[in-house]
């Protein structure tokens, strides 16, 4: 950072174009491979220095100065248009190279290591670490974190999976110890919350495991980055987020991006429909679906039975596709099916971002190639938030398996570069 | 009048300090037995039951009932598999109005074998203190957690200051159980190493003592005697747990061959892992397996308690008394 040229106004919107200028100036300069974020201090005529700092994400630059001589907090210039027209390198989510991310240790558990090498596999930023997992004769975990020393100052994550109560504690035990070793920030990635999925809270002896998970988790010691970062797709009942306390912060995705991408690669994707087996799943998801002519169901009771009835929308000849956020034994979802064919359906798909599946229920869909919807679904959707059902279902029609691993590794890259 | 008053004051108090316990499957026995000692202390229960999925699906009885009551869990965390839903009971128990809780833990497992010796070893005891740490307050403040012979002694620095740890030990069962020994013998107390001498001389010190030590020879790690004479005794070695039982069987030897008369153990925590109880277990009569002439352990570890009973030289010795003790506090 050589030469300081002078600025001829302290004033706002002075130095925001003065800012620009010299941004363009230096952006040649600009390395984007440094580790350290780049400033560049400069001289105003009065000798007062102002320190611009760069930011750049995968989108987006920015640039902020701080006056020393009047104390100003950092301000903001966001880019107001594309970055090339300022001819800083501009940055793409898939070239790594020209894009100064953070680079994240990223640890996992064995039911995770498929969905963590794809995370790996989407950006060189992202670098897998290995855990030693071995249990003592009393069946307590007997573990190790190799090279502990080489994460101090490193963003560390790590990718959690509880598919049954018994892998919690071992996994909570990493997730307890990462934090203190000196990281820089810590963020858990448990792409499905169990618990809650089944639980009503209706009388006062109801014991509300969600809880007990939450606040295991919102119990995660700070590290030097502060709060640990919890990322999770689509968590089931949405009052689940007020259950987290303050010490930890979720971040709430959705799978519903990667159903609308595969949803255009269809040759019939223009004669899709969206279904909605109940209002939970409306209220959830039909914002992000509202292009698409939209059913939704419900289940009423006739005496002592509950049959699901349309109670929107018009399915006749058309592709719908089911959307809801988990699937356990499918009931509701051969249901559905059951109610959509009698209306005229031509092809009944399905998508859920979590398939749990439990006692191998999967079973029960078979695949539709065409002319049977009442027999079968023509795709099953699932993302690999559940890998052991991934394990199952894989190459087993109707079941394709979208995977999480672009949209894991964008939110790793999610924050600052300090 | 005043003879009424001082009745209604009495069951005003009675009523004060009712205990309702609570209890995981596991302690189902425990439970009872710590029932039984005193008409203060209630068994309450809870429908324990699975989801498909695999998770618990829990109910509370009776949980309107529990305002303003004094109410306590008896937990066992034999294996990782069964803390979720006994740790979800816990965090529901406090916040459900009550006047007090109290956690009784007999055994807290983990950190047993675990060493801290580089950066990168994960204390699971951390884990486990952190959870319970975490446990909600209720109207009556921090939860009051049990727990008998914690096996490091550090680990009592791993809870937070939202709990009330109370350590407590077994001994007081051992010597107990000692004075009933015929006078004859000749008792002294043994210790497998200093961590055990540290832990307990000072409550047995009324026994002549023995220490042992693992010095290495070689590639060999072997017992000797450190300090103190067994010859002639009857020799108890006390320890807070015993996992496959290997030290003792060292230890054993070692007295025996200083001319012990008769060896015992007491250990609090039996935990002996995939069966090990086994090569203590009595043959034949008078046979030279039969090494140990008694071995005590008491029920804070319900599976092997359950596995043992009637087995000689084994025999349980109660917690029941001391735990109805620590809630009628």
């Amino acid at each position: 950072m050589a030469a300081t040229p002078s600025l001829h106004s302290t004033s706002t919107s002075a130095s925001s174009t003065a800012s620009r200028k010299i941004l363009s100036h230096y952006s040649n300069i600009y390395n984007s491979r440094s580790p350290k974020l780049p400033s560049l201090l400069f001289k105003t005529k009065s000798q007062a220095t102002i320190t611009i700092r760069i930011r750049c994400d995968a989108q987006n630059w920015s640039a902020g100065y701080v006056s020393a001589a009047t104390n100003h907090h950092l301000h903001s210039i966001q880019n107001p248009s594309p970055p090339s027209s300022f001819s800083i390198p501009s940055a793409s989510s898939s070239s790594s190279e020209s894009s100064p991310s953070k680079r994240v240790c990223l640890f996992f558990c064995a039911e995770t290591k498929p969905l963590a090498q794809r995370i790996a596999a989407e950006s060189d930023s992202i670098e897998l670490r290995s855990i030693s997992w071995r249990t003592f004769d009393d069946g307590f975990p007997n573990l190790f974190i190799p090279n502990a020393h080489g994460i101090r100052g490193q963003h560390v994550a790590f990718l959690a999976s509880f598919s049954s109560p018994k892998v919690i504690f071992e996994q909570l035990s990493i997730i307890y110890a990462l934090p203190k070793l000196f990281i820089s920030s810590f963020t858990l990635v448990l792409p499905f919350f169990p618990t809650g999925t089944s639980e009503r809270m209706e009388d006062e002896g109801d014991v509300a495991t969600a809880f007990t998970l939450a606040r295991i988790l919102s119990n995660i010691p700070a590290s030097r980055g502060g709060p640990t970062s919890l990322v999770t797709f689509d968590i089931h009942a949405l009052q689940e987020r007020y259950y987290f306390g303050d010490n930890i912060l979720p971040c709430f995705e959705n799978g519903i991006p990667l159903l609308k991408n595969r949803l255009q690669e269809l040759p019939d994707s223009d004669n899709i429909a969206i279904a909605f087996p109940d209002d939970g799943a409306w209220k959830r998801f039909h914002k992000q679906l509202q292009h698409f002519p939209t059913i939704i169901c419900a289940k009423v009771r006739e005496g002592d039975q509950r049959i699901v009835r349309i109670k929107e929308g018009n399915p006749q000849g058309r592709h719908v596709v089911i959307v809801d956020d988990l699937v356990q034994s499918g009931g509701t979802l051969v249901e559905c099916q059951k109610i959509l064919v009698n209306h005229g359906a031509a092809k009944i798909s399905a998508y859920v971002t979590h398939g749990i599946f439990p006692n191998t229920s999967w079973e029960r869909f078979e695949y539709d190639d065409g002319g049977d919807p009442g027999a079968g679904l023509s795709y099953f959707w699932i993302t690999d938030s559940c890998p052991l059902t991934v394990k199952e279902v894989m190459n087993k029609r109707p079941f394709e398996v979208l995977s999480l691993a672009d949209s894991i590794a964008a939110a790793l890259q999610i924050g600052q570069l300090f | 009048m005043e003879v009424d008053k001082e009745e209604t004051q009495n069951q005003q108090q009675k009523h004060q300090q009712q205990v309702h316990l609570f209890y995981c499957v596991e302690s189902e026995e425990l439970a009872r037995k710590v029932a039984g000692y005193s008409d203060l202390i209630t068994l309450q229960s809870i429908n324990w039951r699975n989801f498909d999925d695999g998770f618990p699906n829990l109910f509370i009885n009776n949980a309107e009932d529990l305002r303003g009551q004094h109410v306590a869990f008896l937990a066992c965390f034999s294996s990782p598999g069964v803390i979720f839903e006994q740790l979800s009971v816990i965090y529901a128990l406090p916040r459900l109005f009550v006047a007090s809780f109290t956690l009784v833990l007999p055994f807290f497992p983990t950190g047993s074998f675990e060493r801290m010796e580089e950066e990168g070893d994960v204390a699971t005891a951390f884990t486990m203190a952190r959870i319970l740490s975490n446990i909600p307050i209720s109207r009556g403040g921090p939860t009051s957690l049990v727990i008998y012979d914690i096996h490091a002694l550090q680990e009592r620095f791993y809870f937070g200051d939202q709990v009330l740890p109370l350590f407590v030990t077994g001994i007081p069962l051992l010597k107990q159980r000692l004075l009933q020994l015929p006078e004859s013998d000749k008792i002294a107390v043994a210790f497998p190493d200093d961590g055990a001498w540290k832990r307990f001389h000072k409550l047995l010190d009324h026994f002549p003592m023995v220490v042992c030590v693992k010095v290495r020879e070689g590639d060999d790690r072997i017992v000797r005697i450190k300090e103190g004479n067994p010859a002639g005794c009857h020799v108890v070695i006390v320890d807070d747990l015993v996992q496959s039982g290997g030290t003792l069987i060292e230890c054993q030897k070692v007295l025996a061959a200083h001319g012990a008369a008769k060896v015992s153990a007491y250990v609090t925590h039996g935990v002996f892992p995939k069966r090990s109880w086994e090569r203590f277990a009595h043959k034949n009569e008078g046979g030279m397996e039969n090494a140990f002439a008694y071995f005590w352990i008491t029920d804070s570890c319900p599976h092997t308690v359950k596995a043992i009973t009637n087995k000689r030289p084994f025999e349980v010795l109660s917690l029941a008394g001391s735990i109805a003790d620590v809630l009628l506090i």
